[in-house]
């Protein structure tokens, strides 16, 4: 009872104990318990005094066994932890202290058991565990190695990764010179040299992007950082860190070679380059675009539209192009398209639009190129007018082969017959016939040759030079010649050509040509009217025009306009005719690149227009 | 074989009128032989020739290249004739241009007379057959 008595008393005092405290018996059972344990340990109060502490505590109990039977045999206390986990899941750790329970007479009672919650510190410990490794996994996977040096001591203390980015030994002992002596000779070793120097001197900070030397003689590149550590004031040294960039340096080397090479080729294409946004602003362009639009610079155009540089007609319909290209994401390719600028500098171009689509499928820009082919337009141009000339020419070739063949052929037929005839014929006479026809044919040959003589000679000549000539006095010079011929005829020439006019002839070709339209005029003249033939002439833009109007019978020029100034065609029933005049008048002509023309009006007369090429 | 009333050459070549005239006449096959020197003169002739009851001949030697009216321009105007029989045309030519070998195809398509193209020189023994009246 007595006990009970003083188990009730002690129980009071034990209850309000402010740490959790726990008395076990030798046999491990429970006698007093402060309100802070069974608060500590969620535990039933009614349900705690008389209980084992291991049914109490499970297998967490078990552990602490030994140091409790150690404090019953009177070896003094120990502690070790416990955990559990609380009602709303957390882990609680504690830290229980043995110490064995003496009675009033020295004689050990039991255990007492005092539990300081240590989760606090138990997570903290945790905590820094987890940021040691991190930070070692950081280092590792950025390559940032430290390093620390004792002002005091002028000991160096390096991090396995600072080592392994000088790729030094684990064991290599740095000092503060031979650091430095890693950083590559020159600038790199020069900044280092002086920020340490600073640092120390002055307190300030560093870090920069330098060229390290390893052990192994390999170049790298690191960002070596540091800061000086003060304590009370007093300098007690420095730490930093240093990170080996070498990777990133080189991949963004190769980054900016790449660009400066993608650069310089878009820049150096002979085409104009850029990239419109969706507003048809442009947002890159290349050199030859610059120089086109007349920029001196990219800046000058980005940002811009085409209605900056054009009339607002060209630009729209540069625009509508681009929209078009836009909503539709088909490209256009190779359009051969005309760009005018506001000067009227037009240009030929062979023009792409290509949309640009982002991730998402959408338009978000085009990339244009154009190249100019004005220059090859105009080749073409000019080739084109070089063929059209060729085949001209080519056509009047085979023209006149066909005239020469028929010509030739019509004689030989004749003599073929004829000689079939003579051949044959007994008749005298008529082998007289015969004969005079022969001589006829021969004849026939023998001017026929002449004739073609001289249209070839005209064709071969062409590259005579051609003379500034006084027409009037031409004109002059030719009557005069004429004269007899003229006075025969009572022909009269009317000159009323200016007397300073000049016009730029092979002068032998133009003595023909007036000699010939004169001679016609003369020759086809209307038997009841005297011939008159008026001479004039005018400056057109590139040609001088000489107009020579007669009088006489008139050509129906419906009937004969395609045969005029073809060989052997005549059109009047006169013997005098020979169809070879015109066609060597015409031939002169156009050697000097001039042309004629012909109006008349069957009865009323004749006018032939001459233009002689003031040009070429 | 009864005898051709009338046979007509058109051709500005005093020579070659002379040959046919003279390969016909050995033939002795005609009573008339006609001779114009250019197209205008021939369909002249003949259209007086038809005003006059006389009719056309019945076989014509027609030259292509002649002075005022050419062989295509008379055969223009003489296709154009209301003539219900069919008159035999020789064009005879020593021209070698495709064109005039077209321009034959062409008008043998638009008549019903009988059109033969024969390149130059004549010789005595074609004559008997291109002198057979169409």
């Amino acid at each position: 009872m007595v006990k009970e008595t003083r188990t009730t008393t002690n129980n009071y005092l034990i209850k309000q104990l402010p740490k959790a405290t726990a008395f076990i018996n030798p046999a491990f059972e429970l006698v007093y318990v402060s309100d802070r344990w069974i608060a500590d340990f969620e535990l039933e109060k009614s349900n705690v005094i008389g209980q084992s502490i291991f049914e109490l505590f499970g297998d967490g109990a078990t552990e602490h066994l030994k140091s409790l039977e150690a404090c019953l045999t009177g070896e003094g206390g120990s502690s070790s932890n416990y955990s559990f986990t609380d009602s709303e899941g957390r882990e609680r750790w504690f830290e229980w202290s043995h110490i064995p329970w003496y009675d009033d007479h020295e004689n050990i009672i039991g255990v007492i058991i005092q539990a300081d919650e240590i989760t606090r510190q138990v997570q903290d410990h945790e905590q820094l565990e987890k940021l040691e490794m991190l930070l070692n996994q950081k280092s590792t996977i950025a390559k940032i190695g430290s390093w620390e040096y004792d002002v005091i001591n002028q000991r160096l203390r390096w991090s396995s990764m600072t080592r392994q980015i000088h790729g030094v030994p684990k064991d290599f002992e740095p000092d503060l010179d031979t650091a430095l002596e890693f950083y590559k000779e020159g600038f790199s070793r020069n900044t280092i040299s002086m920020a340490v120097f600073k640092a120390l001197e002055e307190g300030i900070t560093w870090s920069e992007k330098l060229q390290l030397i390893t052990a192994q003689g390999k170049e790298i590149w690191v960002i070596a950082a540091g800061k000086p550590l003060y304590k009370d004031g007093i300098l007690q040294g420095l730490i930093g860190t240093i990170q080996d960039i070498t990777d990133h340096v080189r991949s963004e080397i190769k980054i900016r070679e790449s660009e400066n090479l993608l650069r310089t080729v878009v820049d150096n294409l002979p085409l104009n380059v850029y990239i419109k946004d969706l507003e048809s602003r442009k947002i890159l362009v290349n050199r030859w675009e610059c120089e086109f639009l007349g920029v001196k610079d990219a800046s000058d155009l980005l940002g811009k539209t085409d209605f900056d540089f054009y009339d607002k007609k060209m630009a729209q319909v540069f625009r509508e192009e681009d929209l078009s290209v836009l909503n539709s994401l088909t490209p256009i390719l190779g359009k051969e398209s005309l760009n005018v600028k506001p000067d009227g500098t037009i240009t030929t171009f062979l023009s792409s639009k290509i949309p640009l689509m982002g991730t998402d499928g959408k338009a978000f820009g085009l990339l244009g190129i154009s190249m100019d082919i004005s220059n090859l337009k105009k080749q073409e141009a000019e080739l084109r007018d070089l063929i059209n000339v060729t085949s001209l020419q080519n056509k009047k070739l085979v023209n006149f082969a066909h005239i020469v063949s028929h010509n030739l052929r019509s004689h030989t037929a004749n003599f073929s017959m004829l000689l079939e005839f003579l051949v044959t014929e007994k008749d005298a006479a008529e082998r007289k016939k015969i004969i005079e026809m022969l001589t006829m044919a021969s004849d026939n040959l023998l001017e026929t040759m002449e004739n073609l003589n001289e249209v070839v000679s005209i064709s071969t000549n062409s590259g005579q030079k051609k003379k500034a000539v006084n027409l009037t006095e031409a004109i002059g010079a030719v009557t005069h010649n004429l004269s007899a011929f003229l006075n025969t005829h009572k022909a009269k020439v009317i000159n009323q050509v200016a007397a300073a006019t000049r016009v730029n002839v092979i002068p032998a070709y133009l003595d023909n040509i007036l000699t010939n339209i004169i001679t016609n005029a003369v020759k086809f003249r209307d038997p009841s009217r005297p011939p008159v033939i008026t001479i004039s002439a005018e400056k057109l833009e590139h040609y001088t025009l000489l107009k020579i109007t007669d009088n006489g019978l008139g050509i129906d020029l419906e009937k004969h306009k395609d045969k005029l100034f073809g060989m052997y065609k005549t059109f009047h029933d006169n013997p005098e005719a020979r169809g070879i005049g015109l066609y060597i008048t015409k031939n002169q002509i156009e050697a000097m690149e001039g042309k004629i023309s012909v109006d008349s009006t069957v009865g009323k007369g004749s006018t032939f227009n001459i233009y002689f090429n003031e040009k070429a | 074989m009864k005898k051709l009333k009338e046979i007509s050459i058109i051709d500005d070549d005093p020579i070659t009128i002379f040959g046919i005239k003279k390969m016909l006449d050995s033939l002795d096959i005609c009573n008339t032989i006609t001779t114009y020197h250019n197209g205008k003169l021939a369909i002249d002739g003949i259209r007086k020739g038809i005003a006059a009851g006389k009719g056309v001949p019945e076989i014509l030697f027609l030259d292509i290249n002649m002075p005022i009216m050419d062989g295509w321009q008379f055969l223009e105007e003489f296709i154009a004739l209301p003539l219900e029989q069919a008159v035999r045309i020789n064009i005879v030519t020593s021209s070698i241009d495709p064109a005039d070998l077209q321009n034959w195809e062409f008008y043998k398509t638009k008549t019903h007379h009988h059109l033969d193209f024969i390149n130059k020189p004549i010789r005595l023994k074609d004559i008997a057959e291109i002198t057979t009246a169409a």
